[in-house]
């Protein structure tokens, strides 16, 4: 361990010495988040105005307040604004700019799922508007309401328990309609409230976390790929050679080489939170669950980038291929465009990006306040593709070392 | 202290090295000559342990390198070709760094670094970054980290590649001093007058092989040991002198000739003859034997520095 920690401390102290290149590469994020926050983000105003949704439950059931509820608790509670309509007519209130969003709970929501039939939440985007009603798509209890009965997983008893208790019934019937899905979440767009702009209430939702929470992992697979781009740059420089030589053994060479990726990434990725923090009053959510989730993308990161210089060992190779790859796991992950306004097809195809996890993680942490078991999947996927890229990668890493480069 | 046999290694078709075999003894400093691409950098990379060998062996101190060569590895102090070193930081950071990957730590690191440093006379520069120092400069530092560990056995690699003379001769001094100390000294060039001035035993490489081993009075025998006298002047070349015993004409134009003179001691007496029979001298070059004419003889190419 000794012997890695040379390696590590020495990358890491040549890092510190020259960091330019790296503060280079986190302007990256840090830039994006400036500019489409400042753009969406009325006059570059840090803090949102309340998302107004209006609510038509049709149903006046458990289901639907179980729905409703969600919108009302915790962090959703600051950003969301709940308008109960009595009709349709709230495509009124959107066509004049006063709401987001309409979510139709239709009628006979509870009896349906309790009966196990097909039935469908409506959201009504507001077209003028352009992250809030997306934002509203995003949240969680709509989420949370398809996942409860058609997730693969039983959910926590805990999101259950107001709705058991109130409808007195039994756990093992309600695990009857655990499988199916159910629950369909159908959104569209009113295209007669197009004219309307602007929305009302006050503060809650911060745009910056919501940018950022994409183009972070943009930052941090650039900070990998300069680490590993050193080592590119060790083998010309005939550095690494003599490392070689020397008793330390290749197995160590690679171990610290990779941990230095790992570190420098890490900290870039706290120097990024820690700018937004105070620069654009992110809050960064769940101390605990951002730790994890921070860990298992870092992973990723330098397994991804691992696995792609184990691959691609000569420089002029890496110096083309890995920014494209980058940036292209990027965009399909969602960290220049939001994933959200991806299509059905292209949110498919997305979901292969590691990225997709990772950003899909810290937008929950970051902007919906989840905690850390609400993205475990997020973490599992994540370091699952982590140890699997990080592992081949390495060992083709020495065996490039030990065949000279 | 360092026994090499049927050494080869091919990069695809090309044999790099092809069935090199040599020994090198304790104290000993043994060169490698060659022009570049001859193959002696591979053999340093197989010593070191850097390269596998595709056949062959490699001994260092009784101890085998086919399994890694760990125990062999930690003897020896390897100086690269290339300037090896992290120009972000600073000399004395570079050799904690590359004394560190031998074992040395603490109080003993900053020792051997303050030794070496005192050595290579850049004590002054050593909080430097390796990034600003000259190339003279960069070449002794570069020196220092393979020797840091106090290695039993040297491989340097061209360590004068590219500086000016003073810098070389410093080094080359280090490199006299660490074999008079016992230290056993690889050491490959394409510079003649280094091989022969420091090198007590000489192995002649090209095309991975080698073409010649011995000390240089043995190689010089290769080719014998004539002298060659080459006479510029105003001369017909059918109306050239006669020539004393043990002296030929190599080669004669109207202007310019080309004597072989075997004897050393013969050369005086052939000029005084040629000068006495009349005819304008203009220059007169004698070349005593030497490793060009060894290297000539036994590739068919001459080595330019």
């Amino acid at each position: 361990m000794k012997r890695v920690l040379i390696i590590f401390a020495n990358d890491l102290r040549r890092r510190l010495k020259s960091p330019l290149s790296i503060l280079l590469m986190l302007a990256i994020p840090l830039v994006m988040t400036l500019v489409i926050g400042g753009v969406f983000g009325r006059s570059g105003k840090v803090e949102m105005t309340k998302i107004r949704l209006l609510v038509f439950d049709a149903d006046r059931g458990l289901g639907g307040r179980f729905v409703r509820q969600g919108f009302e608790q915790g962090k959703l509670a600051e950003m969301f604004e709940l308008v109960p309509v009595d009709s349709i007519d709230g495509f009124d209130l959107m066509a004049e700019g006063k709401a987001s969003a309409l979510l139709v709970i239709p009628r006979g929501f509870t009896n349906d799922l309790l009966d196990r039939r097909q039935t469908a939440l409506k959201l009504i985007k507001n077209p003028s508007e352009s992250f809030n009603p997306i934002i509203a798509e995003e949240a969680e209890p709509l989420k949370k309401t398809r996942s409860m009965l058609s997730a693969d997983k039983w959910p926590a008893l805990g999101d259950m328990q107001v709705l058991l208790d109130e409808a007195k019934i039994p756990f093992t019937q309600v695990e009857g309609y655990i499988g199916d899905s159910l629950v369909t979440l159908g959104s569209e767009t009113a295209a007669d409230t197009a004219r309307a702009g602007g929305n009302a209430g006050s503060s809650g939702f911060n745009i910056f976390s919501y940018v950022m929470s994409g183009s972070l992992m943009l930052g941090l697979l650039f900070t990998s790929n300069i680490m590993l781009n050193d080592i590119v740059r060790e083998k010309r420089a005939g550095t690494l050679a003599r490392a070689l030589c020397s008793p330390i053994g290749t197995g160590h060479v690679v171990a610290g080489k990779v941990l230095s990726v790992y570190a420098v990434t890490a900290i870039a990725c706290l120097l990024l939170l820690v700018v937004g923090k105070f620069a654009f009053s992110m809050d960064l959510g769940d101390p605990a669950a951002l730790a994890a989730h921070t860990a298992a993308s870092i992973l990723m990161c330098t397994g991804i980038m691992t696995l792609l210089f184990g691959i691609v060992r000569r420089e002029r190779a890496a110096d083309a291929i890995a920014p494209v790859v980058i940036i292209v796991l990027a965009m399909l992950g969602g960290s220049m465009l939001s994933f959200d306004m991806f299509g059905e097809t292209m949110q498919r195809i997305g979901k292969f990006s590691p990225v997709y996890w990772a950003n899909d993680g810290f937008k929950k942490i970051m902007v919906f306040g989840a905690g850390t078991s609400d993205i475990s999947r997020n973490i599992l996927v994540l370091a699952v593709i982590g140890l699997a890229s990080l592992v081949p990668g390495a060992l083709l890493l020495g065996t490039g070392f030990r065949k000279g480069g | 202290m360092i026994e090499v046999n049927g050494l080869r290694k091919y990069f695809g078709n090309v044999k790099a090295v092809d069935g090199l075999s040599f020994g090198v003894k304790e104290g000993e400093i043994f060169g490698f000559l060659g022009p570049n691409g001859a193959g002696k950098t591979t053999t340093i990379s197989m010593l070191s342990g850097l390269l596998r060998p595709d056949a062959g062996t490699i001994t260092i101190a009784g101890m085998e390198m086919s399994g890694g060569g760990g125990k062999a590895r930690s003897i020896m102090g390897i100086v690269p070709q290339e300037i090896a070193l992290y120009e972000e930081l600073s000399g004395r950071e570079n050799l904690h760094f590359w004394g560190s990957l031998y074992g040395l730590s603490g109080a003993r690191l900053r020792e051997e670094t303050d030794r070496v440093l005192d050595m290579v006379e850049l004590s002054d520069r050593a909080d430097d970054p390796v990034g600003k120092y000259s190339g003279g400069m960069k070449r002794r530092i570069n020196l220092c980290a393979g020797l840091i560990h106090r290695p039993q056995i040297i491989l340097l690699d061209e360590p004068t590649l590219g500086i000016d003379p003073q810098a070389r001769i410093r080094i080359l001094d280090i490199v006299r001093k660490e074999a008079e100390s016992g230290t056993t000294v690889i050491y490959t060039t394409h510079y003649l007058e280094e091989a022969e001035s420091l090198c007590k035993r000489i192995a002649i490489i090209d095309q991975g092989r080698i073409h010649a081993e011995g000390t240089l009075a043995e190689l010089v025998k290769l080719v014998g040991e004539e002298d060659i006298v080459t006479i510029t002047g105003d001369f017909r070349a059918d109306a050239f002198p006669a020539l004393p015993e043990g002296t030929r004409i190599d080669r004669i134009a109207d202007g310019t000739a080309r004597l072989v003179v075997r004897d050393h001691g013969a050369v005086g007496s052939m000029l005084s003859g040629f000068f006495s029979s009349g005819l304008r001298v203009d220059t007169v070059a004698i070349s005593e034997p030497n490793l060009q004419g060894v290297f000539l003889k036994l590739t068919g190419k001459e080595l330019r520095d």
